[in-house]
């Protein structure tokens, strides 16, 4: 038998194993495909509900002062504000009491000085209501300015347009970007992110399993008794994360995909102008970074005692993935510096978002290219070493 | 039930096996010999150091110091010639009990087909017959043990190593394994078993007890018995591992 045949044995075993649990479908197909789906559907759906209620609500406002044009209480009105009318106080204590205990949602003080009128609002911003309240006053004020500005730029004699509106902008200005390249951006702007965190948080559960997991139950000694060297047992092992962390990837941009698509409306997502370079170099960016981050999660596993200590290790060291990933995606990619490139898993995200946009620079393409490789022998090598460790087996006795 | 052939070459020979983890010192010295067509019983407390003398057996350790030999190689480098059993079972609770087989068959090169052929036949001898497609989860303890057995016989190897193979089981499943082992060793395998069971080690020709990682006795149970006066097994084992003295160890060694 060869080494490739117990890699395949020791992989599928794994993958038959992985799969016959519940929570491991739930966790890597369920959830992938009706997180993005049901958001995109789900989300609007509340939002949009939550935001008819609110406006179909009543809100109490007191506007305390004199002269308040009547078109302006009208267009509050219209917006189902109940206005009540009050005079001028100094004394906004029981006016703050009111809107602290609901029975107000705003206090509006109006000042009329001359031509200008200088209003006040008092509202709680802790408060739904509240602040929406202070919302349509802002806005009937808003529309009743303009309608006042119009006005007195008439009586004034003057072109209402010409005078209120002497820039004309094309609304046409042409974008030299293609669609397919605006869509790259839109792409590069959370994809890399996307795959970094599903790639870190996917790997864990399964890299656990199959290392502290089986020290736990007993079938790592079995297993080490058998004529495979510890190299094929990593391969097998690691080839079988892998395999999971890559479907669970797939299966979460297919998700996200079908959501844009489908759900999201047709003028989000159109097919982002990326050349065949691009695309290549982009798969081998993900199944580098994928090697090192399953690379890793095993050896930090295999050092573990039991899964509650691999747990415990591998969900902050997590982070070191994440926090950069999250960076990374605000870095400004005109003149980013090449050293960024070399950079471990910032090399990877940073080409990852280039390469969406397809810029292939060759400097670039080299320094994380050749940086990469080497972060993920050395995790390789890391994994190797944990993996060769005399107390993969416990309890001498 | 047991054939002695000390003519013929050892099957595995240890030579002063120390295994030590840290400042503790596991095995300490043990030097034997381990035949074909014997089963030896493996006896000792808690912490003797019988699990670290198997996986030492099984290739899992390499001796600190000293050296272990199947045949005339490194132990590693025959593990497609040893079977073990290990006192967890080790087996894959969401896989069938053919599928924990065909697994590790696989790992020997044994080819599927033939793997379940012998499956099917050890399967019957063990009374697992029925249980053979269904997944361990739902086994019983000794349910569990039967199928870590078969595991460790399917690719038919010539030293068998079984951590208590027979905890756990009823009388009838007990007497059944016993039979089986009988009938490997009648075939001119070796076996080394490790028990707490004295009456089970009684019926085996070739006797090692162990204490604090130090090799206390090794001989045929006639030969060990003789050696120290003592009328029973019990009686020696009691005596070698709550009263050991480096007197009476030293005679040991003497003897042996």
């Amino acid at each position: 038998m060869t080494a490739r045949q117990r890699i395949s044995a020791i992989a599928q075993r794994e993958l038959l194993d992985f799969v016959r649990d519940w929570r491991t479908i739930l966790m890597m197909v369920l959830i992938p495909l009706l997180l993005f789906p049901l958001l995109f559907i789900g989300l609007p759906l509340v939002i949009g509900g939550e935001a008819q209620e609110l406006a179909a609500t009543d809100v109490n406002v007191l506007i305390r002062g004199e002269d308040v044009p009547s078109d302006l209480l009208t267009a509050l009105e219209n917006r189902s504000v109940i206005i009540t009318t009050a005079e001028p106080s100094v004394d906004v204590t029981v006016d703050d009491d009111e809107v602290r205990n609901g029975t107000l949602h705003a206090v509006m003080l109006w000042n009329t000085s001359g031509e200008v009128y200088e209003i006040h609002l008092r509202h709680l911003s802790t408060s739904t209501l509240s602040t929406d309240a202070r919302q349509r006053v802002l806005v009937s004020l808003s529309e009743w300015e303009v309608q006042e500005r119009e006005r007195r730029v008439a009586d004034a004699g003057l072109n209402v347009t010409d005078t209120l509106d002497p820039v004309r902008l094309d609304p046409g200005s042409t974008d030299l970007a293609s669609d397919g390249e605006v869509q790259g951006l839109v792409l590069s702007s959370f994809i890399p992110l996307i795959l970094t965190m599903w790639v870190v948080t996917s790997g864990i559960q399964p890299s656990i399993d199959m290392t502290a997991g089986e020290r736990e139950r007993g079938s790592m000694e079995a297993l080490l008794c058998a004529p495979a060297k510890r190299w094929e047992l990593l391969a097998g092992k690691w080839a079988a994360v892998s395999t999971i962390v890559l479907v669970g990837v797939m299966l979460q941009l297919g998700g996200l995909m079908f959501a844009l698509t489908f759900l999201a409306g047709p003028s989000l997502l159109s097919t982002p102008d990326v050349g065949l370079l691009a695309i290549l170099l982009f798969v081998v960016a993900v199944l580098f970074f994928s090697v090192m981050v399953v690379a890793s999660e095993l050896a930090l596993a295999i050092r573990s005692k039991s899964v509650k200590e691999a747990g415990a290790l591998l969900a902050p060291t997590s982070l070191a993935v994440i926090v950069p990933a999250v960076i990374v995606q605000v870095i400004n990619l005109d003149g980013v510096e090449t050293i960024w490139f070399a950079v471990p898993v910032v090399n990877v995200l940073l080409a990852m978002r280039e390469l969406l946009l397809d810029r292939v620079d060759p400097l670039h393409t080299l320094v994380w290219l050749t940086t990469t490789a080497m972060y993920t022998g050395l995790a390789l090598w890391y994994a190797q070493r944990q993996f060769n460790r005399e107390d993969l087996v416990l309890s001498p006795s | 039930m047991t054939i002695s052939t000390h003519q013929a070459p050892p099957l595995v020979t240890l030579r002063g096996v120390t295994k030590t983890f840290g400042d503790v010192v596991a095995l300490d010295d043990v030097t034997t010999d381990l035949n074909r067509h014997t089963s030896t019983a493996l006896i000792g407390g808690n912490g003797a150091g019988k699990t670290t003398l198997l996986r030492i057996l099984a290739g899992v350790y390499r001796p600190t110091e000293g050296s272990a030999t199947f045949a005339e190689g490194d132990m590693t480098a025959h593990r497609r010639k040893i079977g073990v059993m290990t006192e967890s079972t080790g087996l894959h609770l969401r896989l069938t009990a053919w599928e924990n087989i065909r697994f590790h068959a696989r790992l020997f090169g044994v080819e599927d087909g033939l793997a379940r052929e012998r499956s099917e036949a050890l399967a019957t001898q063990l009374g697992l017959g029925a249980a053979l497609d269904r997944r361990t989860e739902g086994f019983s303890r000794g349910m569990r043990q039967k199928t870590a057995l078969m595991r460790a016989l399917v690719h038919e190897p010539e030293l068998l190593l079984l951590d208590e193979p027979t905890a756990g089981l009823d009388i009838t499943s007990a007497r059944a394994v016993r039979g089986l082992i009988e009938s490997l060793v009648d075939e001119g395998r070796g076996v080394m078993w490790s028990t707490h069971d004295l009456t089970a080690a009684k019926v085996c020709g070739h006797v090692l007890v162990m204490h604090n990682g130090q090799l206390v006795a090794d001989g045929s149970l006639e030969s060990v018995l003789e050696a120290h006066g003592a009328g029973h097994l019990e009686d020696l084992y009691l005596t070698l591992t709550n009263e050991a003295t480096p007197e009476f160890k030293a005679g040991m060694e003497g003897d042996s």
